[in-house]
């Protein structure tokens, strides 16, 4: 296992480029329209590049095996851009869970080439013979996940919001253990979990004994997207040990960045911000807001 | 109060994540007739878990009870519920049709039982604000109503229970326009005239899309449209517009748009666009979207308090009966039909 990478201040999003818009769904279609030419994804990316962002987020969508085809041409994109992956894609999930049923969707992943013979075991048996699996499970879903961009400059593997925000719920603490100890371990890589849900969250991990935890959550001071309430999170943001990689700054392009930025900058722990965007002035005036207000305040 | 979960499906793991954390809930088993899935459950949580709701409803005796299986087993499951006493909170839609879920609305009205479908769009912030913009009375008399539901997920034909009508009841217009039909009926009343026709573009079995015109009381006309073979749709997407005396109005997931000709209620004149960061609160735990959560809170509630919820048996029944009306009338070629 190799040392552990430092956290990039900041990270250029990746939303815009798969459709995805919270603000509006109709504008986020348009721009995956735009985008469906990865030249245009790799454009954006040198934009980030010649404003000081080294990293960004990116998800197991399709499109972004193409990206990081991208990259590899690059070479340059393959060794020093660093790549905050996001797993799993789980629109695909749901979509297919809505094709074919959940339990098809688990079997089928997981009975995907490589990785049968792994769980060969599992096939034979009911309950019992599944006793004490999740783990293996859980950490072929991993691997799964992030076979295809292991060559690129992985600095982070973030557990996405909807299946953390799930295991929250259900209080299942052995989830955030077992992923935090795979992705140090066989990636060296740092654990990151989103969540729509910071304080509960930052007790989770507390329990689950992941310390110092690097967390993805939504911060902004509409509190959009900020649950149970505004107050709690920067309550949370103060009394506890972690390290936020602030997203949904702009509560979802809702607030312009001088004001969201000049907000985060009076909030302690935000080691990095996450932010979208998909043209080089927008690049320009969003990381230059970002530099202004947090420069000195983001850091490893 | 104990909530046990019937299906152990994505719904069925989103309500368990969501009511878990609820205050005053307690999660206390899981069945499913998937031993693999309840493997994985029983992994990871220390709880009972089931391969025969019955002997879970028997055994663990929960106050309430969510079901989120295939729609053919709703009415029958719903029975086993009521029989025993239990509150439960059914996933959409309610039943196959119908006239097989009407004898179970006197009965749970008989035994006072907490009864709701999961129509949750009606806890989403932007429908909601919708539906107190259209009761205040602002817009006055409304004309005409449209309605859509598009979802790019089929493209080939699908796997699964959704796809049998038998299991299903239906497609698109059961499966996925139920979300939008209950928000018409919600907002406009039942509709007493139903024209449609319906299209099979990738599946034999069940329709892929749809159209067709709703007739509400008081004159007012109106269509809806809705597919799951619509490309470029990520998400689910639901919008309402409506014309009035007084102005118009457009709500889908991400905004509210309204504009009056004359102010009215409190809302000015001219156009007022409320974008979801303007209605957003803060839910307990967000697990798929605070709609669910606000949904799943006010089940809990209403059991808790010995309340009641808006969408409930009886109104998930109206919606049926609806889409009784869609079916036959695409039967019939678009022939009007009655709900």
């Amino acid at each position: 296992m190799s040392t552990t990478p430092m956290i990039d201040p900041i990270l250029l999003g990746h939303n815009q480029f798969f459709g995805v818009n919270h603000l509006e769904a109709g504008a986020g279609n348009e721009k995956a329209i735009y985008f469906s030419d990865v030249a245009r994804i790799l454009d954006v990316v040198q934009h980030a590049r010649s404003c000081g962002v080294h990293a960004m987020m990116m998800s197991t969508h399709e499109r972004a095996l193409a990206v990081a085809d991208g990259f590899r041409r690059d070479g340059t994109l393959q060794r020093e851009f660093g790549v905050y992956l996001l797993i799993p894609y789980v629109a695909k999930y749901i979509k297919q869970a809505n094709e074919k049923g959940l339990v098809n969707v688990v079997t089928d992943s997981l009975g995907n080439s490589s990785i049968t013979e792994k769980l060969g075991t599992l096939w034979q048996g009911g309950i019992g013979a599944l006793t004490g699996d999740a783990t293996r499970i859980l950490t072929t879903l991993i691997d799964f996940e992030v076979g295809p961009f292991r060559d690129l400059n992985l600095k982070s593997i973030v557990l996405h919001d909807v299946l953390a925000d799930l295991a929250l719920g259900l209080d299942m603490p052995e989830v955030f253990a077992t992923f935090d100890r795979h992705v140090r371990d066989k990636y060296g890589a740092i654990p990151g979990y989103g969540t729509k849900n910071l304080p509960m969250m930052a007790a989770m991990l507390k329990r689950a004994g992941v310390e110092n935890p690097f967390i993805m959550a939504a911060i902004n001071k509409k509190g959009f997207w900020v649950n149970p309430s505004l107050e709690s999170c920067e309550r949370t943001l103060r009394e506890e040990k972690l390290r936020l990689l602030a997203m949904s700054s702009l509560a979802a392009g809702y607030l312009k960045p001088d004001e969201a930025y000049a907000y985060l900058a009076g909030l302690p722990n935000i080691s990095s911000v996450v932010v979208g965007v998909s043209s080089r002035h927008h690049a320009e005036e969003t990381f230059g807001a970002i530099q202004r207000h947090l420069g000195a305040r983001t850091s490893s | 109060m104990r909530v046990a979960i019937i299906g152990i499906g994505k719904m069925g793991l989103l309500h368990a994540g969501i009511l878990n954390a609820l205050d005053g809930v307690e999660l206390c088993a899981m069945s499913d007739t998937s031993k693999y899935l309840l493997g994985i459950v029983k992994n990871l949580k220390p709880i009972p878990v089931h391969d025969d709701y019955l002997k879970m409803l028997d055994r663990e005796k929960p106050d309430a009870a969510v079901i989120a299986t295939p729609v053919k087993l709703h009415v029958p499951m719903m029975r086993e519920c009521a029989k025993r006493g239990i509150h439960f909170l059914v996933e959409k839609p309610l039943s196959l049709n119908a006239p097989e879920a009407e004898p179970l609305i006197h009965e749970v009205a008989d035994k006072k039982l907490v009864t709701m479908a999961g129509y949750m769009l009606r806890y989403a912030e932007t429908f909601r604000k919708a539906k107190q913009v259209i009761a205040s009375g602002a817009l006055g008399r409304i004309q005409s109503v449209q309605g859509s539901s598009y979802v790019g997920q089929l493209f080939k034909p699908g796997k699964g229970w959704r796809y049998s009508r038998a299991e299903s009841g239906g497609g698109v217009v059961i499966g996925q326009a139920t979300h939008l039909l209950d928000l018409m009926h919600w907002y406009f009343g039942d509709p007493v005239r139903v024209s449609a026709t319906c299209q099979h573009l990738y599946s034999e079995d069940v329709e892929d899309a749809a159209h067709g015109q709703l007739e509400f009381a008081h004159g007012v006309s109106g269509w809806f449209d809705c597919s799951w073979s619509r490309r470029h749709h990520r998400l689910l997407e639901i919008e309402v517009r409506v014309q009035a005396e007084n102005g118009d109005l457009m709500v889908n997931d991400d905004s509210l748009r309204l504009h009056l000709e004359q102010p009215a209620s409190g809302h000015a004149a001219g156009w007022t666009h409320w974008k979801k960061p303007d209605l957003f609160e803060g839910v307990p735990i967000d697990v798929g979207g605070p709609q669910y959560t606000r949904q799943d809170e006010a089940f809990a509630r209403a059991v808790l308090d010995g309340g009641s919820v808006e969408t409930d048996l009886a109104a998930a029944w109206r919606v049926q009966k609806t889409v009784d009306a869609i079916y036959h009338s695409a039967d019939r070629r678009g022939e009007p039909v009655t709900p």
